[in-house]
């Protein structure tokens, strides 16, 4: 979703509202943000009519789904996430969740929620917010705040390393991707895609080679 | 005699030594009152000698709460570091009954959310409102998603005539030469502050002070030098009203009906920045209509603050 794009089409759906009598009521002007949103729910939608790839996104989102609601059921009992004054119940309620996580998916791999069909379609989505004026900004952004070279361990499972900064996504790339559930998120690190259980602080799965820089 | 003169000099030597160390804020029953830090998750002279200041000015200006504006704690984030990087420096504030309210910075890690003396309720991004008429909203600019962009744009719109003050770490406008504006977050953060009107936002990331000139009717401040200094990175530009990158650095406030009063002050207790805003308009109540605040203008306070150190 590129964002210059995306103040044209707003300033285009702002002058358009204008255009009915004055005394009539205009709904106001959508803002970049909710172009963007309406954009991209197109872009990653499940229905064929709009989306060609509705097939992959479908079953990227089942996948998604699936892994948040066995986060939820792990994150019980010493995994339960809550409130409190105490560091040290935060660190073991996270390394518990984590070992569960771990468990659960022991045989996790690369490309069980990233599938084949899915890794092209996320190329195509992202490859256009990398060029041009905004590209350039994308690119500084995810240079501006990355992990030290090869501190990242690029492994289902793994987990990410505590001493490293998370990098900011830039906010285009991710109006651009399917929205995920909690407690996933996007990050990119170098030219690859991770996703990340921010709870648990793990790697769930990765593509590799998701941005051209 | 001698012993005379010797008095003499210091009577004279005193005013000097307090200069720049008076409150430029008014100090107001009822008012909110509160503090900003940003950048000060690291166990330094500058983390300490800057919580030692913001106690010793709470005697003078008893503030309840602070706005952290993300990079609450560097590196790892073991129990101990809670301690060393946060607990422990700002010990007399946390037990004086300060609140603190954290934003999430990009060496943040989500864990935060949990720790109760954060005040995040469990949530990258919330709003609370410590007194009637005002709103603080903190934003996650880590992970600006469609979800967090719809979240705001209700919450902004639910506040109706409050104040709208936003605080989250990536600054939208910077003169930095390291990070400089975050133009992508801006891109889609702006257009929703300005529907909304929002009043100010304070910023980190960068690791100087800098007030900037305010921007579409949004009054815009980074304040990331509360434990880390990046000195010279303030490129002065003709965004910026006033910069500091040579001091670590807080900041305090206070808001009395249409009017913000703020004071910079370094970790010596000398006063860098001081003035106020005026919020002159407000968001028109019919929801058909987008009309944005009329443009505060920071004014200088009565005395001049200190002259720039910066570039």
């Amino acid at each position: 979703m590129n964002v210059s794009r995306l103040f044209l089409i707003a300033a285009f759906t702002s002058a358009c509202g204008d255009t009915g009598a004055a005394q009539r009521a205009t709904p106001p002007p959508a803002t970049p943000a909710e172009v963007a949103i309406k954009e991209g729910e197109r872009k990653t939608s499940t229905d064929p009519a709009v989306n060609p790839n509705a097939a992959a996104m479908a079953e990227f989102k089942t996948r998604v789904d699936k892994y948040a609601d066995l986060h939820k059921q792990l994150a019980k009992g010493a995994a339960t996430q809550k409130e409190t004054s105490d560091p040290a119940q935060i660190n073991a309620a996270k390394t518990a969740l984590a070992a569960k996580v771990q468990a659960a998916r022991a045989d996790a791999k690369q490309g069980d929620i990233f599938t084949p069909a899915i890794r092209p379609v996320f190329r195509r989505l992202l490859a256009p917010e990398l060029k041009g004026e905004d590209g350039r900004d994308t690119k500084a952004v995810l240079k501006d705040d990355a992990p030290a070279p090869g501190t990242v361990p690029f492994k289902v499972n793994a987990k990410y390393p505590e001493d490293q900064p998370l990098p900011s996504v830039p906010a285009n790339l991710l109006l651009t991707l399917p929205s995920l559930p909690a407690p996933l998120e996007y990050r990119v690190v170098g030219q690859h895609l991770l996703l990340l259980d921010t709870t648990a602080d793990l790697i769930v799965d990765y593509i590799l080679n998701a941005i051209t820089t | 005699m001698r012993r005379l003169a010797l008095i003499a000099v210091l009577l004279v030597s005193l005013p000097s030594a307090t200069a720049g160390q008076e409150l430029r804020l008014p100090n107001k029953e009822g008012s909110a009152k509160f503090a900003i830090i940003g950048d000060s998750g690291e166990p330094s002279t500058g983390q300490r000698a800057v919580a030692r200041q913001l106690d010793a000015w709470r005697g003078r200006f008893p503030f309840e709460f602070i706005l952290m504006t993300g990079d609450n704690l560097y590196g790892p984030e073991r129990p101990k570091d809670y301690e060393t990087k946060f607990s422990i420096p700002y010990k007399a504030l946390i037990d004086g009954g300060v609140k603190f309210y954290a934003s999430l910075g990009n060496h943040d890690d989500a864990g935060q959310i949990q720790y109760k003396l954060f005040n995040m309720d469990g949530k990258k991004y919330y709003s609370f409102k410590p007194k009637a008429g005002v709103r603080f909203f903190a934003i996650d600019s880590n992970y600006v998603d469609d979800k967090q962009l719809e979240w705001l744009d209700k919450e902004l719109a639910a506040s109706g005539s409050d104040w709208k003050i936003v605080f989250f770490h990536h600054p939208l406008y910077s003169s930095g030469a390291t990070h400089g504006s975050a133009d992508l977050q801006r891109e889609l953060l702006e257009p929703t502050f300005l529907k909304h009107g929002v009043n100010v936002a304070f910023t980190g990331h960068e690791h100087f002070y800098e007030r900037l000139k305010p921007q579409k009717g949004v009054a815009y401040f980074i304040i990331g030098s509360s434990a880390k200094l990046r000195k010279g990175d303030l490129q002065k530009s003709p965004l910026t009203v006033y910069g500091n990158d040579s001091e670590y650095a807080f900041m305090l406030a206070e808001i009395v009906g249409d009017e913000l009063y703020f004071q910079a002050i370094n970790d010596k207790g000398v006063t860098l920045d001081a003035g106020s805003i005026r919020r002159a308009g407000t968001v028109d109540p019919n929801p058909n209509v987008t009309t944005q605040p009329v443009v505060p203008q920071a004014k200088p306070s009565p005395v001049q603050p200190g002259p720039a150190k910066t570039k």
